[in-house]
């Protein structure tokens, strides 16, 4: 086997960029079966109450209607919208349909009818009786004595308070030369994928379900259906074959599939239960706005003594993912920078707020922005240069890291030198928040004196960085699995199946390039089949930046087997040792007899009177969990008479242990940094303080960046090939925003000396700030002047 | 109460009976079954339905069908012939610019009305001409070098 690898690391054409080039990729919403119903949802204008009574009746006699249902005439099956083992982050607090009614836009009632029109209009002819209950949508609030109960469950809880600590803190702060201490506060950021939420279920004569499904995890979605309408899963099919995005807020189920299982399995008809992007909005998942309260104490040289934390989730209505990412966010505060004495506190607060759930970063991003800002305050503080703080405090091999497993390489070093180099770190002003400028002079700066002290610059510039780590897997969460088939055909191509889901992440090119690689075959000789619970083998889904690291694995293993398998068959088949024989791109090569190339079709071929050989490999990996890091760094430009931030370039360096397909991993990091540029900017899902009611269910009020808003992006990897996934790779989905907003926020400093803690940037507030800090930074300038 | 409309779409004479409210986008997607175009938000917020109409690019979502009446309409089913794909395409795939594919035929077929138009534009025009097209997963970096290579190809050419 040569030392260079072939197809592993090689920017290949992903293997359905065709199909979706071409519109010729299905999604849920593309297929068609004939006598198919539509489904509608009802939803509560009151964002906590009681449901006393719903009269149908009219809407029944609507032409056209099929079946509606209610909470009185479904299934009382309390559950998670996940079944085992990731039921554990999640709690069981929902049923498909409740007489309590908790967010506003909350599900009542489902209505199937021949048509999309015939289905609204039914909606309009419900009556539901509502008995309304006190509201609340702040998690302090929901925690305080006399708060509305959500779910009954103590301060509002969602699950008990998770803890995470070592060392003594006490005596951490105590021995700090400074103690700095703030409070955080960042938004409800949305996924925001193109494609809503959607599924299709096709039921058979016996009552067999297929179920078209734009999520993440197949056999999650067959297990709750399962579990919940009490079917067995030999009777339920999912079906991905194309998804347009989810980013993790399509794993949990919430109302939808049940609904339309039930009515396809009730009517006898196939079912589409299609939302619209305003219900994706109101009853998808957000990202949990967070409090984070943060205390740490350092030496005078800037080495962390002690770290105290608050992080408090808002979860909205339901639990969804949020204690997975109460543990994560607490987590991720107690790691990145070594610190002997920690204590960390995480709280996931129940509040009438929409839904809050999984969604790329899993509560470390919010996390990052406390972290990585304070760490910048203290930077500055004690005048030391922000990475070489970071240096200072930097995790050493066998420290442990949030997961519980160690620590056995930190390339953060690295990837902070050079993200330097590249964003011009040395152009850095050493002093924050100088506001005037030599050119393009405009408005001035007053003293209190009311004397002109010269020129504000009509725009600022700024360079911040900012740190995380994530890691590739859910463990300790869920222990993992995953698990892949390969098969050679009789011509030497080969069928790989495999139980991951592919959201657009290019997983099935990526694993492809690693089956291809370890088998030794053509990346263009493999059949991907994945997506599909009848015909791939079992895996937990795409969610934590883990397919590469677990289901690469169980690719890798699995190729493996079938290429010793091959080899042994052709050592006998061509009476040759089989250490003598290697295979590469389809082609058997002998050591020694370079011209004695065979091809993989004449050893597992037929031939006359015997049939083809079959040759598998079939693997299930079980690792523990890899850690990834990077450093991001931002150039950003204020404009002083507005108080706008624009972002002009954005720099990535990103420790992945190995890229197995450039391309598709730069793209995975670009499209993080859109979404965490959003993140700090502009992105924030608004409710009515008073109502709860959702203000910007819509593109034109929530804000994406769109082409003309980007910055200039370089990204950058760090491939020390030291991860233990296969071909030394390790996880990056996740960790492409996690360091993104605070990199941001302390540009922002840089440039105009004020301090952003609260997510997103508001240009008002800023600009505010600004002018206040000028004046205040001018009139020191004057006092110390007159000292001298 | 339907109506009649008479079209052109990808090159075919196409005559269909439809009632008057229901949007061009439905039509492709439920009649004739060029699922290509998608339906993202359905109020033209998203760009994910864009269609060409007479070469220019439309939220298809935004029109009713019976507007289309008398017009050539232009779907991601009817760029390339005879199995190859227009350049656009071949770029996008080269460039790595397809993630989720859910934007990809809207985003094409703004870039493919660009160039008709412009043959060697700028990368300001490229962004300006798919500001109309949302995307969430690729940060538009390689869609943009995708089609500035196409671009730059039509210049090495020419």
């Amino acid at each position: 086997m040569s030392a260079e690898p072939l197809v592993v690391g090689k920017r290949l054409p992903r293997v359905d960029a065709i199909d979706k080039v071409t519109g010729a990729a299905r999604y849920t919403g593309d297929y068609h079966t004939r006598g198919m119903l539509h489904a509608a949802m009802l939803r509560s204008p009151h964002a906590h109450a009681r449901i006393r009574s719903i009269d149908t009746s009219r809407a029944e006699r609507l032409p056209g209607v099929k079946l509606i249902l209610t909470c009185f005439n479904v299934p009382r099956v309390l559950h998670a919208g996940q079944p085992e083992p990731r039921a554990g982050s999640l709690v069981r607090d929902q049923y498909i349909l409740d007489s309590t009614v908790r967010f506003h836009g909350d599900g009542v009632a489902a209505v199937a009818a021949i048509s999309p029109e015939a289905a609204e209009e039914a909606l309009s002819l419900i009556s539901v009786e509502y008995e309304p209950l006190p509201v609340v949508f702040d998690a302090y609030d929901a925690m305080a004595d006399g708060a509305p109960s959500i779910h009954g469950t103590e301060r509002n809880l969602v699950i008990p308070p998770v803890v995470i600590a070592w060392g003594d803190v006490d005596k951490g702060l105590a021995e700090a030369d400074h103690v700095f201490e703030r409070t955080y506060t960042t938004s409800r950021h949305v996924p925001a994928f193109m494609e809503p939420y959607i599924c299709t279920v096709v039921p058979d004569a016996t009552g067999r379900l297929t179920v078209y499904s734009s999520t993440q995890a197949p056999f999650m979605v067959r297990g709750t259906l399962s579990e919940v309408l009490g079917i067995p899963m030999s009777k339920i099919r999912v079906i991905t074959e194309h998804m347009g995005g989810a980013f993790g807020a399509k794993q949990d189920l919430y109302q939808q599939e049940y609904l339309a299982a039930l009515m396809a399995l009730r009517t006898g008809q196939p079912v589409r239960f299609e939302f619209s992007r305003a219900e994706t909005f109101i009853s998808g998942r957000s990202r949990h706005p967070v409090t984070v309260e943060l205390k740490q104490g350092v030496t005078k040289d800037g080495i962390l003594t002690a770290r105290q934390a608050r992080y408090v989730a808002n979860s909205g209505a339901y639990g969804s993912h949020g204690p997975g990412i109460t543990w994560v966010g607490a987590a991720a505060l107690g790691s990145l920078h070594r610190c002997e004495n920690v204590h960390i506190e995480g709280l996931c607060v129940y509040t009438n707020a929409p839904i809050a759930g999984a969604f790329r970063g899993y509560g470390a991003p919010q996390a990052y922005f406390a972290l990585e800002t304070q760490m910048d305050e203290i930077a500055e503080a004690l005048g030391i240069d922000p990475i070489e703080l970071r240096k200072r405090n930097a995790m050493r091999p066998g420290d442990i890291g949030p997961a519980g497993t160690p620590f056995t390489n930190n390339q953060l070093p690295v990837c902070l030198d050079r993200g330097a180099a590249r964003i011009g770190w040395e152009t850095r002003k050493g002093r924050s928040g100088d506001l005037r400028g030599a050119e393009d002079l405009q408005g001035c700066v007053i003293s209190d004196d009311g004397e002109n002290l010269g020129g504000l610059a009509r725009t600022v510039r700024g360079i911040g960085v900012a740190c995380e780590l994530h890691s590739a897997t859910a463990y300790p969460e869920t222990r993992e699995i995953a698990n892949a088939a390969v098969a050679l055909n009789e011509d030497g191509t080969v069928q790989l199946r495999i139980g991951s889901a592919d959201l657009g992440t290019g997983a099935k090119t990526v694993l492809a390039q690693i089956c291809a690689e370890t088998l030794g075959v053509c990346y263009e000789d493999i059949s991907v089949l994945a997506g599909d619970t009848d015909l791939v083998p079992y895996d937990l889904g795409a969610y934590a930046s883990r397919t590469t690291y677990i289901a690469g694995g169980a690719v890798d293993q699995a190729a493996r087997e079938a290429r010793d398998k091959l080899l042994k068959l052709a050592a006998a088949k061509l009476e040759v040792p089989v250490d003598d024989l290697s295979v590469q791109q389809g082609f058997i090569r002998i050591a020694g007899r370079p011209d004695a190339i065979v091809p993989i079709a004449h050893i597992v071929g037929p031939e006359q009177g015997a049939p083809a050989e079959t040759i598998t490999g079939q693997a299930r990996n079980q690792p523990l969990n890899a850690y990834s890091f990077a450093a991001q760094f931002a150039e950003v430009e204020i404009d002083t008479e507005t108080g706008q931030v624009r972002v002009l370039k954005m720099v990535a360096v990103h420790d992945i242990g190995k890229a197995i397909n450039p391309a598709a991993a730069e793209g995975q990091v670009e499209g993080g940094l859109h979404q965490g540029i959003g993140y700090a900017l502009m992105e924030d899902m608004v409710i009515d303080p008073r109502t709860g009611r959702t203000l910007n269910p819509n593109f034109v009020d929530y804000k994406l960046l769109t082409s003309l808003d980007m910055p200039e992006m370089e990204v950058e990897f760090v491939e020390s090939g030291l991860g233990d996934g296969p071909y030394g790779a390790k996880g990056v989905a996740e960790d492409s925003l996690c360091p993104t907003a605070p990199a941001i926020t302390n540009a922002i400093y840089n440039a105009t000396g004020v301090r952003v803690t609260q997510l997103p940037v508001n240009p008002e507030h800023l600009l505010a700030a600004m002018r206040a800090s000028a004046n205040t930074k001018t009139r020191r300038r004057q006092v110390s002047s007159t000292d001298v | 109460m339907t109506q009649m409309i008479r079209m052109t779409v990808n090159g075919q004479p196409v005559e269909l009976t439809v009632e008057p409210y229901r949007t061009l986008l439905d039509v492709l997607r439920d009649e004739l079954d060029l699922t290509g175009a998608k339906k993202g938000c359905d109020r033209g917020d998203c760009g994910a339905c864009t269609v060409l109409l007479d070469g220019k690019p439309v939220t298809s979502c935004m029109m009713l069908a019976v507007q289309a009446d008398g017009h050539r309409i232009t779907t991601i089913e009817g760029l390339g012939a005879g199995g190859r794909l227009h350049p656009v395409q071949q770029a996008f795939v080269d460039h790595g610019a397809v993630q989720c594919g859910f934007c990809t035929p809207g985003m094409v077929l703004a870039a493919v009305a660009l160039l008709e138009e412009n043959p060697q534009p700028t990368e300001a025009e490229v962004r300006d001409a798919i500001a109309g097209n949302l995307c969430r997963c690729t940060g538009y970096a390689k869609i943009v070098d995708a089609v500035m290579s196409v671009s730059q190809a039509a210049e090495v050419n020419s």
